[in-house]
C-alpha cells in the first residue's frame, strides 16, 4: 500500500497560500462613489400631468456627474427604476475611467485579459515548437534506421 | 367611441381573451405588399411615418415596438417573454417575412386604433418584475415604481421566522405587491379589488411570478360603510394607487386610456378623494397604532387632503408627502395615531 506520508506535509504546506490567493487580481478599492448631490438626473416622460393620466411607453434616464460633467442615458429596459439603476452603474464606470485611467477597474480587467491571451499564445507556439522538435526527432531516427 | 365597444374590438383585434388560443385576426382585407422587399430599417420608417401622419403620439419609439414584437416566434406572441425596442436591431434576417409582415400590419392596425403599445405587447415591466397587461386592466405607471420602494423603505428588517402582513387596495394588474413580494420574502399581502377583470388578472400574474402562496386578493370595492370580507384584522401597512383623476380632468385624457383602460381605475370624483376617503377610514381600521399608509395622489392632494381630514372621524394624520420624480408631489404617506 503506498504511504501518504511523504505527500501529505508537501500538500499541508502549500495550503495556506491556496486558500489566501485572491480569486480576483482586479483592484476595486479606488472606484469613486456616486454623492447624490453631485448628480443630476431627468426621466424623459415629457412634461404633462404625469402619473394616472398619462401612458408613455418613452422612460429612459439621463444622469449626469456636474463636476465632471460626464453622462450617460440608459434606456435599456422598460422599467424606470431598473434604467435608473443601471445609469448609475454605467456613470461609475465612466467616472472610474477618467479618475483612475488605466487602473480604472475596466481597465484593469482588459489588460488581465490581454495577459491571458498571451499566455494561452505563448503556450500554443511553445506546443507547436514541442512537436515539431518530436516530429523531426523521429524522422531522424527513422533514417538512421534505415541507413543500418 | 364607447367604452364597451372599445373593449370589444380590443378582443378583436389582438385576441386579448384569457383563454383563447392566439390566432392572426386582422381587422382590414389589404394585406401588405411585400414584392419590394423593404430592410428592417425602411421598414420601421414606413411604420414611423404612418403612425406620425395619424397622429399617434411616440410615433418612433411604438415603431420600434411593433417591428420587434412581429419578428417574435409565433407561438411567443403574447407570452410572458420582455419584448424591448431595441430588439430588432438583433434580428438575424435583414427582411421580413410574409407571416411577419402580416402580423406586423395587425399590430400597426392596433395602434392606429390608439390601442398602448403595452397591451399590443401584452406584458410591460415594473420595477424588478414582467408582467402580464391586458385590457381594460390599468396599466401601471411609471412614477408608481417609487411607491414600492417607499413601502420597502418604511418596513424593519426582516425577522428569521416572522412575517408581515401588508394590505394593498386596488391592485389592477397586481405590478406594487408583486414587485415588493419579489424584494422581500417575509412578506405576505392581501389585495383588494373591485373589478373581476383585474381580479383575475392580478391571481395570473401572481401564478405567473410563483407568488401564489403570499398573496391572495379579495374581490370588494372599499366605499364608506363597506363591509369587506376576507380580511385579517391587522395589518402592518397599507399601500394603494387609487383612482385620483379629479373628474373634470377625465375628459381630456388621451385615448390610449379612455378608449382601453377600465375609467374605475382612474375616476376620483370631483375632488379626486371619492376612493382616497374611504381608504383612509380603511386603514384607520386596520392599522395598529403608528401604522402608516402610503397613497400615490393627485398633486393637488397634498393641499387639499389635510382639510378634509379633519371632517372625517379617523385617527389618520398626513406624515410627510414625497416627491416623484419629475418634482410633482405625487405621494402621501399617512400615520395612524
Amino acid at each position: 500500500m503506498l504511504s501518504l506520508r511523504p505527500v501529505l506535509p508537501s500538500l499541508l504546506r502549500s495550503l495556506p497560500s491556496i486558500l489566501s490567493r485572491p480569486k480576483s487580481h482586479i483592484d476595486k478599492s479606488s472606484v469613486p462613489r456616486l454623492d447624490q448631490a453631485d448628480l443630476q438626473e431627468k426621466v424623459t416622460l415629457g412634461s404633462g400631468p404625469g402619473g394616472q393620466a398619462v401612458n408613455k411607453t418613452a422612460n429612459a434616464v439621463f444622469l449626469k456627474h456636474l463636476p465632471t460633467g460626464l453622462w450617460v442615458k440608459c434606456h435599456q429596459t422598460r422599467s424606470v427604476e431598473m434604467n435608473r439603476k443601471i445609469a448609475k452603474q454605467l456613470l461609475v464606470i465612466k467616472l472610474d475611467n477618467l479618475v483612475n485611467g488605466e487602473n480604472s477597474v475596466e481597465n484593469q480587467k482588459k489588460t488581465s485579459e490581454k495577459i491571458k491571451l498571451e499566455r494561452k499564445k505563448d503556450k500554443t507556439r511553445s506546443k507547436y515548437e514541442q512537436r515539431k522538435l518530436e516530429s523531426l526527432k523521429e524522422q531522424s531516427e527513422g533514417q538512421d534506421g534505415e541507413i543500418s | 367611441m364607447s367604452f364597451l365597444m372599445s373593449r370589444a374590438l380590443a378582443r378583436l383585434v389582438c385576441g386579448h381573451h384569457r383563454h383563447s388560443v392566439l390566432s392572426v385576426r386582422t381587422c382590414s382585407t389589404q394585406t401588405p405588399d411585400s414584392s419590394t422587399h423593404p430592410t428592417l430599417s425602411q421598414v420601421l420608417d414606413n411604420v414611423t411615418s404612418q403612425l406620425s401622419a395619424a397622429q399617434v403620439p411616440e410615433p418612433a419609439l411604438s415603431a420600434q415596438y411593433l417591428l420587434s414584437c412581429c419578428l417574435l416566434p409565433q407561438a411567443d406572441l403574447h407570452s410572458a417573454r420582455p419584448v424591448l425596442a431595441q430588439d430588432w436591431r438583433q434580428a438575424p434576417a435583414q427582411h421580413l417575412s410574409p407571416a411577419q409582415a402580416t402580423t406586423l400590419h395587425r399590430l400597426v392596425q392596433c395602434r392606429l386604433a390608439r390601442m398602448p403599445v403595452q397591451y399590443i405587447l401584452g406584458n410591460w415591466d415594473f420595477h424588478n418584475i414582467t408582467i402580464q397587461v391586458r385590457p381594460p386592466v390599468f396599466i401601471p405607471r411609471p412614477e408608481t415604481e417609487q411607491l414600492v420602494d417607499l413601502v420597502l423603505s418604511s418596513l424593519p428588517p426582516p425577522v428569521p421566522g416572522q412575517h408581515l402582513h401588508l394590505l394593498e387596495v386596488g391592485p389592477g394588474s397586481g405590478a406594487v405587491s408583486l414587485a415588493i413580494l419579489s424584494a422581500r420574502q417575509d412578506l405576505l399581502v392581501t389585495c383588494v379589488e373591485r373589478s373581476q377583470a383585474a381580479v383575475e388578472l392580478t391571481r395570473d400574474n401572481t401564478s405567473l411570478l410563483g407568488l401564489v402562496d403570499r398573496l391572495e386578493v379579495v374581490q370588494g370595492k372599499v366605499e364608506p360603510g363597506a363591509q369587506l370580507e376576507g380580511l385579517h384584522e391587522e395589518y402592518h401597512l397599507v399601500f394603494s394607487n387609487p383612482p385620483y383623476i379629479l373628474r373634470k380632468d377625465l375628459m381630456a385624457l388621451e385615448p390610449e386610456i379612455s378608449l382601453y383602460e377600465d375609467l374605475r381605475a382612474l375616476d376620483g370624483g370631483a375632488k379626486g378623494l371619492d376612493v382616497i376617503l374611504p381608504i383612509i377610514e380603511l386603514a384607520g381600521e386596520k392599522l395598529p397604532k403608528g401604522g402608516l399608509l402610503m397613497l400615490e395622489v393627485d398633486p393637488c392632494h397634498p393641499h387639499i387632503l389635510p382639510t378634509k381630514l379633519e371632517s372625517l372621524d379617523t385617527s389618520m394624520v398626513v406624515d410627510r408627502v414625497v416627491e416623484d420624480f419629475t418634482g410633482k408631489e405625487r405621494f402621501m404617506v399617512l400615520r395612524k395615531t
